[in-house]
């Protein structure tokens, strides 16, 4: 089944993004709204209308269409008019309102060309001038970017939030793209496996993750089992083993109460880790191991790198900010300290396993690996 | 593409095998019949004599109604193929890829089997005693057996049976190329579906419709062996009446070859017709 158990409601004028690797569903989601898929049962809603007997020419909603779709047989201005055309609007008034449409879409001084003759960024452009054209009440974007570079989605992307604040109307986005979700979107709703696994603003989810899937799918985590031996006021005492029958301990904050003894998993974001060689001035809230670099990748703008603590791979982010520390001078198969505050660590009440991982983040699952020695100290 | 002159040499080189045997076996034989077009008939063949009773026959309207039973003909084919083969086409680039191949050996079939039997086994099927009528007066459909054979109606049927695969193929291919989710963009935007076949798919298969049309329009204008052998004698179309020029003695070898021209002038005529309209219908990526 590729939608299951979808209940979810949309706020008039949002920017809603549906956000998921593919094949989970998301496309097949926003083709129902279209009305080029029927549910097996439930309803679609928009406003008090039930729309799910309508056919698509009869829905208050226009798509964007991955690859655009033009008709290439009609120049910009024709494809822009045509869904007034096919509506039998009166033709001065097309006149005036594509003209309106393709200045809100900078493309007036194209109007004349065919969609083989102009860019990927402009074909986009169109596409949007052509959708928007019929007043929808809802605007369907089907992974609108996927087919530009870079440079231009960015760019793009940052225009798409100037038209939707102009328009006014409900966007809803399918995209796989977890940086355009999170930069575009009022809220996420992150899908796997057809169903809806966290649903939130891109903050909440990122900083908040509910359960594994949505932690390792939206940007890149560190994922550490242990077992609960504490639970104080404000954090959770946790051991975990690293192999060897050896154990690190770390304290985290909690949303909710696990019990003591039970298995948990704690989600790090690589950024939030700090690595230094010099072993850091003892504090209270802070969790404190010992590790090996294993691995170092330059990327410009940080460093990742991967640390060995035990049988863990702990991936650590780190800005080149002389200020801070020293980290240039690292290297590999040099021993360094991990430290990271308590409130920096999210629990979340599953166990890591490979089926929740999604199809992209396998790759980089924490490897159990046979020989270790360094210990993890708790401070 | 920008080749240097090696290898457009080369290209020149590889073209003219084709070259020559075309300009040998094609034009030559063209320039053949314009020049016997002029000159004076014999009882078997020509005298090598300037004569232009030929051409003056033609453009004085003789032959007019053969020449206007053939146009007939040759719309009619055309427009009925046009009519069958687009579901046809639509429905086989629609289907999956197995189904496809499929579908489409089936259309190709009939061209295993030499075009006279297969002729000869309609003139069995529509005959007085023939299978067509046989089932009819089975069923009760009718009381006394149909006279189809040698009739206009025969013609047209064994034309449209014998040139449907040249329309079905041209618009396969267009239709196969065809980017449907065009048509879900066309409905999304209120188009329904019968408006978004004409505004969508229609304009992008007048390519297909176009090549179907050449291939169709231009043998049945000149087709000879159909009326010939299910066909109503009393009415003959052109390409009977070239032949009876060749064949019955005395021989008219000048006014088969003026007749021939006289086709091929109305076939050019045709196709610029043609070559105007789509121009016209705006439709780009076309000619």
């Amino acid at each position: 089944m590729a939608v299951d158990g979808v209940d979810l409601t949309i706020k008039p004028g949002e920017l809603f993004s549906f956000l998921g690797p593919s094949g989970c569903g998301k496309t097949t989601l926003l083709r129902m709204i279209a009305g080029f898929e029927t549910p097996l049962n439930g309803n679609i809603y928009i406003g008090d209308q039930d729309i799910i007997e309508l056919p698509p020419y009869k829905r208050p909603v226009n798509t964007i269409f991955q690859n655009y779709s033009l008709f290439p047989h009609m120049t910009v201005w024709d494809n822009v008019a045509f869904g007034l055309k096919v509506r039998k609007t009166p033709l001065p008034e097309i006149k005036e309102r594509v003209s309106e449409m393709l200045d809100l879409v900078k493309m007036s001084d194209q109007h004349s060309k065919y969609p083989d003759q102009i860019s990927g960024g402009q074909k986009q452009r169109v596409a949007i001038a052509r959708a928007l054209i019929n007043k929808p009440e809802v605007l369907l974007l089907d992974e609108p970017l996927a087919a530009l570079d870079l440079k231009l989605r960015q760019h793009m992307l940052i225009e798409l939030m100037n038209i939707h604040e102009a328009v006014g109307i409900t966007f809803i986005y399918v995209t796989h793209d977890q940086g355009e979700a999170m930069s575009i979107s009022d809220r996420v709703a992150v899908m796997n496996r057809g169903k809806i696994v966290q649903e939130g603003p891109p903050d909440d989810i990122y900083e908040r993750p509910s359960s594994i899937f949505s932690a390792y799918f939206i940007g890149e985590t560190n994922l550490i089992t242990g077992e609960v031996i504490g639970i104080e006021d404000e954090y959770v005492q946790l051991k975990c083993p690293m192999g060897d029958g050896e154990f690190f301990e770390i304290d985290s904050t909690f949303h909710f109460k696990p019990e003591i003894g039970s298995q948990i998993t704690v989600s790090l974001r690589p950024e939030k880790i700090a690595i230094s060689r010099h072993k850091p001035k003892v504090e209270d809230d802070i969790n404190l191991v010992k590790g090996v670099i294993e691995d170092i990748l330059y990327l410009g703008s940080h460093t990742q790198y991967i640390v060995t603590v035990g049988n863990h791979n702990i991936r650590v982010f780190s800005q080149h900010k002389r200020v801070y520390f020293d980290d240039a001078a690292l290297d590999w198969e040099e021993e360094v300290w991990l430290f990271w505050h308590d409130t920096d660590s999210w629990l979340i009440n599953e166990l890591p396993d490979e089926d929740r991982m999604p199809a992209e983040g396998k790759a980089h699952f924490p490897k159990f690996k046979k020989h270790s020695s360094v210990l993890g100290d708790r401070i | 593409m920008k080749s240097n002159t090696n290898s457009s040499k080369l290209d020149y080189l590889l073209a003219a095998p084709t070259l020559i045997w075309l300009t040998v076996f094609f034009l030559v034989p063209y320039f053949i019949v314009l020049i016997y077009g002029f000159l004076t008939p014999d009882i078997f063949d020509v005298k090598f004599e300037f004569n232009l009773d030929a051409y003056r026959q033609l453009f004085e309207g003789t032959y007019f109604r053969p020449f206007l039973l053939s146009v007939k003909l040759a719309i009619t084919t055309t427009l009925l193929c046009i009519l069958i083969a687009y579901p046809v086409a639509y429905l086989i680039a629609r289907a999956s890829d197995k189904l496809k191949n499929t579908l489409l050996i089936l259309i190709i079939i009939p061209f295993w089997t030499n075009l006279i039997i297969r002729i000869f086994s309609w003139r069995i099927f529509l005959s007085y005693n023939g299978v067509l009528n046989d089932i009819l007066l089975k069923i009760g459909l009718i009381s006394q057996p149909l006279e189809i054979m040698r009739t206009d109606l025969a013609v047209i049927m064994v034309m449209v049976y014998v040139y449907l695969p040249y329309m079905i193929l041209p618009l396969y291919s267009v239709l196969e190329k065809l980017d449907f989710t065009l048509l879900h963009a066309a409905m999304d935007l209120g188009a329904t579906e019968v408006k978004s076949f004409f505004k969508i798919t229609l304009p992008l298969s007048l390519e297909g419709i176009f090549a179907g049309v050449l291939l169709v329009f231009i043998p049945s204008l000149g087709t000879y062996l159909i009326p010939q052998l299910v066909g109503d004698q009393r009415s003959l179309y052109v390409g009977q009446v070239i032949t009876y020029k060749i064949k019955n003695i005395p021989r008219n070898w000048p006014m088969a070859s003026a007749l021939s021209f006289g086709l091929l002038i109305l076939v050019a005529i045709f196709l610029l017709i043609g070559y105007i309209l789509l121009r016209k219908s705006k439709v780009r990526g076309v000619v």
